[in-house]
């Protein structure tokens, strides 16, 4: 690399020598997942449909991990937004739709039609989240998760009981979302594979928009009020007003993922709102690891795929919250970091084994294995045998 | 026209109702208030033992004997030591952890899920119904509407709990241990005070007193493995109208849910289930600390 040519081309062949070069960098881990979500779009159609439900609710559950990993506010409310987002696309293809058929002409009105939905589903977020946002973030710990889940529940039960006529209760509203005519060949936007492109573009952006913000200024200031309030106010931060910006982006993230299941289930209900979908991010965050930013992702695919996998099994269909519910306690009492933590911990012991290997051959590499586990059994055994111990009175 | 009835709109049956819904669903946010008031712990799964202690009392109806009122009590107790062994297993390590509310919160949430499976599991998704005691299974008529005699009984039952409870955390030594350690754990620690072993009996009383509510109610309700779910968000509800560790805000929130649940609907329809959740709001807004002071109040 001894001539650097800014040509596009090198660029990315720069970023791929970088990437394959450097072990596991998160370039490389960009590249992965991306040549992924090619692989999975050439998979069988189930797959790729399943795949499409996994990216959403990991779309959901980065960006309530904003809030919650980042800034140390759980939210108990956050279906609010995702309802919202599937409630602006219902309402406007219900509505709107042969008035921007009107305008753009009918063979690409349906593309206009989702394009204006999802923008419309963003905006009502918006619309929700700058006040809920405003009033919440005055309270902290337990009173924010409870005032978020009023909040939300709040927004259910006017979408249930419907005091305007406008959601159809709790049917809720049909979500069909036509086809594009292109060159005498009809897309349905509906399809699997093409709604697999549109929801996996639109995640992978969106995602990709969280990491910049997350290691933007504005995300350092997020962790900084996740360590000590006390402290970024001393510093001149004003905490309520970041709690509220950030509480915005969080909501409209989570409502872009929203727009995205309406489709996909082509239908919005109230059940989209209510306060046990509030849940699911909360529990693919903490299983995944909350300190994490790829831990919502894992914890999503989790949540996602020990579904999928135990309802194969007919005698176990119906259980596979348990399975969650013991996960969600065994990761929050033992394993803080959850499995997004315990693949970095693996990944780490695996570079010191090849570490190992690389300096002494195989007899030092397998050394390294059997002296590394004892380590980590006797570790475990202290811990367990020292059991509590008073802090001394720490404030709390 | 009955000449007695002074409320021509709504009904001393009403009422009545109202009044037994409020009493379910006091026992569950009073031991949730109770809970949170000593330990500091919000907890989630409240709402699944209360579904438990109706679980339990049904079984041993159907199963051991059929005496309602032994099959109350069994199940209490028996919710009350599935809440003593939660606490001991999941919650007493987390303690020592700082900033470990939202811990607790989830790890509670895990027994949410937790039950509701292990309900389907043992007794499967159909509903199931408890017949009321022969006793009290009678038609009462006051001011020309009718309501069965059961939930008066229930009603009852409740207040001669809350009363019960008053005077223990007031009048015994066992009730000052509670109140000086839920003001200050460490000097109640360096007094003296078995602070984990009196932290668990608080959780065993709390739950026993969600499955008393569970077991009481399982007459008037129809006991299915979402009850749990349901029941909790009400308990939320009412804990926070009353303010999270009060007792007798904990009686006045139950009521007024309660008579919200029975009497509201009948006069719009739009927006009842929506009132509860909007006074939470408003509580929460203004009055963080509920309308009701803290523990012992």
């Amino acid at each position: 690399m001894s001539t650097q040519n800014d040509g596009l081309v090198d660029r990315i062949g720069n970023v791929g020598r970088q990437a394959i070069g450097n072990g596991w960098t998160t370039e490389r881990f960009a590249l992965l997942g991306l040549l992924a979500l090619v692989v999975v779009s050439v998979g069988p159609q189930f797959q790729v449909y399943l795949f499409t439900e996994f990216l959403i609710i990991a779309l959901f559950a980065v960006a309530f991990n904003l809030l919650y990993g980042y800034t140390g506010l759980l939210s108990f409310g956050h279906a609010m937004f995702f309802g919202a987002g599937a409630y602006g696309l219902a309402i406007v293809l219900r509505d709107y739709q042969s008035a921007i058929a009107e305008i753009v002409g009918t063979g690409l009105a349906p593309l206009a039609t989702f394009v204006v939905g999802g923008i419309a589903g963003v905006a009502l977020a918006l619309l929700i989240a700058i006040p809920v946002g405003y009033l919440s973030v005055r309270l902290e710990e337990i009173y924010f998760a409870l005032i978020t889940l009023a909040f939300g529940m709040l927004f259910y039960s006017l979408l249930l009981q419907d005091p305007y006529g406008l959601t159809n209760g709790s049917d809720g509203i049909f979500v069909a979302l036509g086809g594009v005519e292109l060159g005498g060949t009809e897309f349905r936007l509906a399809g699997r594979r093409i709604y697999y492109y549109i929801t996996a573009t639109v995640v992978t952006i969106s995602i990709y928009g969280i990491w910049r913000i997350v290691n933007s200024p504005f995300g350092t200031i997020c962790k900084a009020l996740r360590e000590s309030p006390d402290r970024a106010a001393a510093l001149g931060i004003n905490v309520s007003v970041h709690r509220w910006m950030t509480f915005i982006v969080s909501a409209l993230f989570v409502s872009i993922a929203g727009v995205l299941i309406a489709g996909f289930s082509s239908v919005a209900t109230p059940n989209e709102a209510h306060w046990s979908m509030s849940a699911t991010p909360v529990v693919a965050t903490v299983i995944g690891g909350a300190s994490y930013f790829g831990g919502p992702i894992v914890g999503a695919f989790l949540y996602h795929y020990v579904r999928w996998g135990i309802s194969r099994f007919p005698a176990l269909e119906a259980y596979w919250e348990l399975f969650f519910g013991i996960m969600l306690i065994v990761v929050v009492l033992y394993f803080k970091q959850g499995a997004a933590g315990g693949l970095a911990m693996v990944g780490a012991w695996l570079r010191n084994v090849q570490a190992a290997y690389d300096r002494g051959g195989a007899n030092a590499a397998t050394a390294f294995v059997r002296e590394s586990i004892g380590e980590k059994l006797g570790s475990m055994m202290s811990r367990s045998t020292t059991g509590r111990s008073d802090d001394g009175g720490t404030d709390r | 026209m009955n000449p007695v009835n002074i409320f021509p709109l709504i009904g001393v049956g009403d009422v009545v109702i109202g009044l037994s819904l409020g009493s379910r669903l006091f026992l569950i946010a009073v031991g949730l208030s109770l809970i949170f008031g000593v330990l500091g712990v919000l907890n989630f799964a409240h709402g699944a033992l209360y579904m438990l202690g109706a679980y339990f009392a049904l079984s041993v109806v159907t199963n051991v004997v059929d005496n309602f009122w032994l099959a109350i009590v069994v199940g209490a107790i028996a919710v009350g030591i599935v809440g003593a062994a939660i606490e001991v297993v999941t919650i007493r390590p987390l303690y020592e952890r700082a900033e470990s509310d939202l811990d607790q919160l989830i790890v509670t949430f895990g027994f949410v899920l937790i039950t509701h499976e292990a309900v389907r599991f043992i007794w499967g998704s159909q509903p199931y119904s408890t017949p009321m005691p022969d006793a009290l299974n009678f038609t009462m008529s006051i001011g020309g509407s009718q309501f069965t005699a059961y939930r008066l009984f229930v009603v009852i039952a409740a207040a001669l709990v809350m009363v019960g409870l008053w005077l223990f955390i007031k009048r015994t030594y066992f009730g000052s241990l509670v109140r000086g350690t839920s003001s200050d754990r460490e000097m109640a620690s360096m007094l003296g005070v078995d602070v984990p072993r009196l932290y668990t009996a608080v959780f065993f009383a709390g739950s026993f007193l969600a499955g008393l509510g569970g077991a009481l109610a399982a007459p008037m309700q129809s006991i299915g493995p979402n009850l749990g779910e349901a029941v909790i968000i009400d308990a939320f509800i009412i804990v926070v109208i009353g303010g999270l560790g009060s007792l007798s805000g904990a009686f006045v929130g139950a009521m007024f849910v309660g008579m919200m649940q029975s009497i509201v609907p009948q006069f719009f329809d739009a927006g009842s289930i929506a009132v509860p959740f909007l006074a939470m709001v408003i509580v929460l807004l203004l009055k963080p600390e509920g309308l009701f002071g803290g523990i012992g109040e």
